[in-house]
């Protein structure tokens, strides 16, 4: 198989990469960068744990080829912490409990980064839409509600310092 | 004999340090920068990825596999079949007592063949060239009709089944009894009997009868089923799997491949989600795929596969008739629970019996089980395995009684609520148990409160009326789970910094590793951050059993607390000495031991950890370790409401509210607990409303993704209010009980009691679908 040299800037760092035409976004990432936070959890587009954002864009990567991706600006779960501080939503997951397993949350908390830019004061209802895509099976979701609320207090918080 | 009953604030008066209080996981950092690896994460040194070929069929014979052509395949390094795999000791019975078949296919999607390249592209391409002659054999489908005299038979007759893995979820003293003369489909069957069933039924002034039917449900943990296996020139095997039961999985390996267990490491990386569902599965095929090529091998599951061909719950049918007098006595229950247990033994018929029959006082009992074996996946747990689809009958038959007399649904639970020394269906009595206070727990949820007021306003109908066809209604179920018993160790070490290290063997999968953190600080009263607890490997750690049966904060907390008071007795014994005192007269706190009375007598933990670990140091190092079995059960019962609209014109259900009370004895850490009961009620919710693998009648899984396989989503769940009851248990740490599976029990029957009160209509299968409701409601 021929392989096709591409370029990916994830979390600001750029990489050359020859990557064969069938290979996912997802797997472009996790097995030739090793950047291993983003989760693959049916590679059908369906829980969303391989969300990242991909020219500020959230999309499932696990349904994009990495081909498709030559050129973008990709953040990954890895990019949201900054010289070792977590970031506020990743902060909040940890003091609110919207963590069990895990295997949801990369994905989740770019989901929930995504939607928190868009719309810095979300309500229950706003959550529960913009949350539509990932699919957690240990929490209920109810301290994830509970995470993001939090988050969007912390970083209003922030913002007025 | 009297409950004896302690409220959470008479806790809080003990002032207790750490336990009992919320607290942050440890790992969540981890977990939340995406730096935590899981099993499919790892990358070994000439590692080769495997890829399965599955049967298409669900009932066939193999006639012939040509894989000449795979092998051939650039790329590909070993193709492997049933005639490649080293000697291992088959066993029919059990599903992983078998690598390959050798013949007889028994389910669709059942492994037949590996490929293993380092591109598992080219591993799944080579699938596609394999050729495999199957002779198709007529599938055995429906339970019920398995069960006739004359159907087909699912496969050629079995003997010595291994139930160890059942075993493992709940630990009762009942013996089934296997079915051994003449060949049929029906794998074992019981029957609890109690009084007079006829005499119950007489006294009765209200009969109800039904036959409650509830889907095939699969436990969707978001990480697929993940292994990687080594077996190295010195003849170690290492086994790196997303697994609930590292030791169990050790101990099997060895029986079948005729290792000893101290030549196996098996090292349970993160559990992406388990519910039951990982506890040994791909762990023997993929070792064995090791000793054949010997290097590294890693099987992932894909989606597909996982839903194909892991352990999913059962489908049961339970024909129920129940009879209670015009006071709300309960007067008989009987039953008949039939489980599909897939092409296996290994269905949970019986905690489904014993829960039938295990809710209520009850003098006239009669329970009969059957597990039977189909032409599909064979089955395994999930949280509280059995006890959903047992509920969903006996929760609906107190309902519908409750109504028929003009009873109140939560008054006539409290009156006939088993409690401490009432029997289970097999007669052993209960020990102190905590229905009676999840009742009346959950009266005061807000959505049982909601209740009261739209009872008031005598308005069924949603939305404050808007629209004529959405109506609304709130009703409850109770639920319960035993748990599992088995024995646990844990040890403790103090570091020469005076921080303190706990090794146990459990996995982690709730967040127990934190409890057990909070636990040993307690004992030792000392900050949580001077404590550090590790899950070691099979090789490393002492024993536990497998984190399943919710009993893992029950049995090893139990260990941890007897490690870090061993600890902490062998430090005070060593600071009597030195201060020419006795150990009763000293003190503990914050890493220090001092004299009562005496400031300037003390040492310090750090003191002493020098002391027991620098050169030529004085001391022993010190160690403390805790060792316990476990034989009583502490069950834990929950309470559930939910408040739904249905859509009368379209069939939806839309879940407004849900509340749970469950006892958990003591919440160690309430945080846990709260994620442990809300991720248990929205697995019951899936249950009741979106989950159903469905089969064709060839056998095939129609639905094996996550689309057409419809977990609940951000938009089908509402904030889930969770209400800690403790009762505390006998033996468990602070009277900590079980605590992860019974919050799945009663979604389903909760869910139908709610549509019930909403429309007037029973739909008598779950999930509760929009077809099903419209079925019940006389629409199609
Ligand atoms: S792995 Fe991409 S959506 Fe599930
Ligand atoms: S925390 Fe396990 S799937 Fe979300």
């Amino acid at each position: 198989m021929t392989k096709q040299l591409i370029t990916l800037n994830v979390n600001g760092e750029r990489h050359e990469v020859a990557i064969e035409p069938h290979w996912t976004l997802l797997e472009t990432v996790r097995n030739h960068l090793r950047l291993t936070g983003s989760k693959e959890g049916c590679g059908t587009g369906d829980c969303g744990a391989c969300s990242m954002l991909v020219d500020g864009r959230l999309l499932t990567s696990c349904l994009m080829l990495g081909a498709q991706a030559d050129g973008c600006q990709i953040t990954t779960v890895e990019g949201l912490t900054q010289n070792g501080t977590l970031h506020l939503v990743q902060q909040a997951f940890i003091e609110k409990g919207g963590v069990q397993c895990g295997f949801c949350t990369p994905g989740m908390i770019m989901a929930a980064k995504n939607l928190l830019d868009s719309n810095p004061t979300p309500g229950i209802d706003d959550i529960r839409e913009g949350l539509a895509g990932n699919l957690c099976r240990c929490t209920g979701y109810a301290k994830i509600y509970d995470s993001v609320l939090a988050a969007a207090e912390m970083m209003k918080a922030r913002a007025e310092r | 004999m009297a409950q004896e009953t302690i409220t959470r604030e008479q806790e809080r008066e003990r002032e207790y340090r750490n336990v009992g209080k919320p607290v942050q996981r440890p790992d969540g950092a981890g977990k939340v920068t995406g730096e935590t690896v899981y099993a499919d994460d790892i990358q070994l040194p000439r590692m080769l990825h495997a890829k399965m070929l599955g049967s298409p069929y669900a009932h066939a014979r193999i006639t012939a596999i040509d894989t000449v052509a795979a092998r051939q395949h650039p790329g590909v390094e070993a193709v492997i079949t049933a005639a490649d795999l080293p000697d291992y000791k088959l066993n029919a019975s059990n599903r992983r007592g078998i690598i390959f078949p050798q013949d007889e296919v028994l389910f669709h999607g059942q492994p037949v063949a590996a490929v293993l390249a380092s591109d598992p592209h080219v591993a799944e391409e080579a699938l596609g060239l394999i050729n495999v002659s199957y002779e198709a054999l007529a599938p055995v489908v429906d339970p019920i009709e398995a069960m006739k005299e004359d159907s087909p038979l699912v496969r050629s007759a079995l003997h010595d089944v291994d139930r160890s893995e059942e075993r493992g979820h709940v630990t009762v003293d009942v013996a089934e009894k296997e079915q051994s003369d003449k060949p049929s489909n029906i794998a074992s069957d019981m029957n609890f009997k109690r009084g007079d069933i006829e005499a119950g039924f007489a006294e009765a002034d209200c009969i109800i009868e039904g036959t409650w039917r509830s889907g095939m449900v699969h436990q969707s943990y978001i990480e697929p089923h993940s292994t990687i296996a080594d077996y190295e020139a010195s003849g170690e095997l290492t086994v790196w799997t997303s697994t609930q039961a590292p030791f169990y999985i050790r101990d099997e390996l060895a029986q079948t491949l005729g290792i000893p267990e101290n030549r196996i490491r098996v090292i349970a990386t993160e559990v992406g989600g388990g519910f039951g569902g990982k506890i040994y599965l791909t762990e023997l095929l993929v070792a064995a795929l090791a000793m054949v090529v010997r290097r590294p091998v890693k099987y992932i599951m894909s989606r597909r596969e996982d839903m194909l061909a892991a352990t999913p719950a059962p489908f049961a049918q339970v024909e129920m008739k129940t009879g209670m007098k015009r006071d709300g006595t309960l007067t008989a229950v009987q039953a008949k629970l039939v489980y599909d247990s897939g092409a296996f033994p290994g269905a949970p018929m019986l905690p489904g019996c014993l829960l039938a029959g295990g809710y209520y006082k009850c003098d006239n009992l009669d329970i009969k089980g059957y597990e039977v074996l189909t032409n599909k996946v064979s089955v395994g747990a999930l949280r509280a395995p059995g006890a959903h689809n047992a509920t969903f009958a006996i929760e609906s038959h107190m309902d519908m009684m409750a109504k028929q007399l003009g009873l109140d649904p939560l008054e006539v639970r409290l009156k006939n609520a088993v409690e401490e020394g009432d029997p289970l269906p097999s007669g052993q009595p209960y020990p102190r148990i905590g229905l009676k206070e999840c009742l009346e727990a959950i009266g005061n949820s807000e959505v049982w409160k909601r209740r009261a007021d739209s009872a008031r306003s005598l308005d069924t109908s949603g939305r404050a009326g808007q629209d004529a066809s959405r109506r609304r209604g709130i009703a409850l179920a109770a639920g319960g789970w035993m748990g599992g018993l088995q024995p646990a160790s844990a040890i403790c070490v103090l570091n020469s910094d005076g921080t303190v290290n706990v090794t146990v063997g459990s996995a982690d999968i709730t967040g127990t590793n934190t409890s057990f953190q909070q636990i040993a600080a307690e004992v030792l009263n000392v900050p949580l951050d001077m404590v550090s607890v590790t899950t070691g490997d099979t090789k490393t750690a002492p024993y536990a059993g497998m984190s399943a049966g919710s009993k893992t904060t029950y049995t090893v907390g139990r260990a941890v607390k007897l490690a870090a008071e061993d600890m902490r007795r062998q430090m005070l014994e060593i600071a009597a000495r030195r201060f020419e005192a006795k150990p009763e007269d000293l003190e503990v706190a914050d890493g220090v031991i001092r004299l009562n009375g005496a400031e300037e007598k003390n040492l310090t933990f750090a003191r002493l950890g020098k002391l027991s670990t620098n050169f030529a140091a004085p001391l022993p190092a010190i160690l403390g370790s805790g060792a316990i079995t476990a034989r009583k059960m502490a069950p834990g019962f929950t309470v559930q409401a939910a408040d739904v609209e249905v859509d009368t014109e379209t069939g939806e259900v839309t879940v407004l509210g849900f509340a749970l009370a469950q006892d958990c004895g003591f919440a160690i850490n309430p945080m846990s607990v709260e994620g442990q009961m809300q991720g248990g009620a929205s697995q019951g919710i899936g249950i009741a409303l979106s989950e159903e693998m469905l089969y064709d009648s060839e056998g095939r899984l129609l639905n094996a993704n996550l689309l057409d396989y419809r977990l609940p989503t951000t938009r089908d769940l509402p904030p889930i209010e969770a209400i800690i009851v403790e009762v505390p248990s006998e033996e468990g740490p602070y009277g900590a009980r079980i605590v992860g599976e019974p919050s799945i029990v009663a979604g389903l029957a909760a869910v139908g009691n709610a549509v019930a009160e909403a429309t007037g209509a029973r739909v008598y299968e779950g999930p509760i679908t929009p077809e099903r409701v419209l079925r019940a409601l006389g629409k199609i």
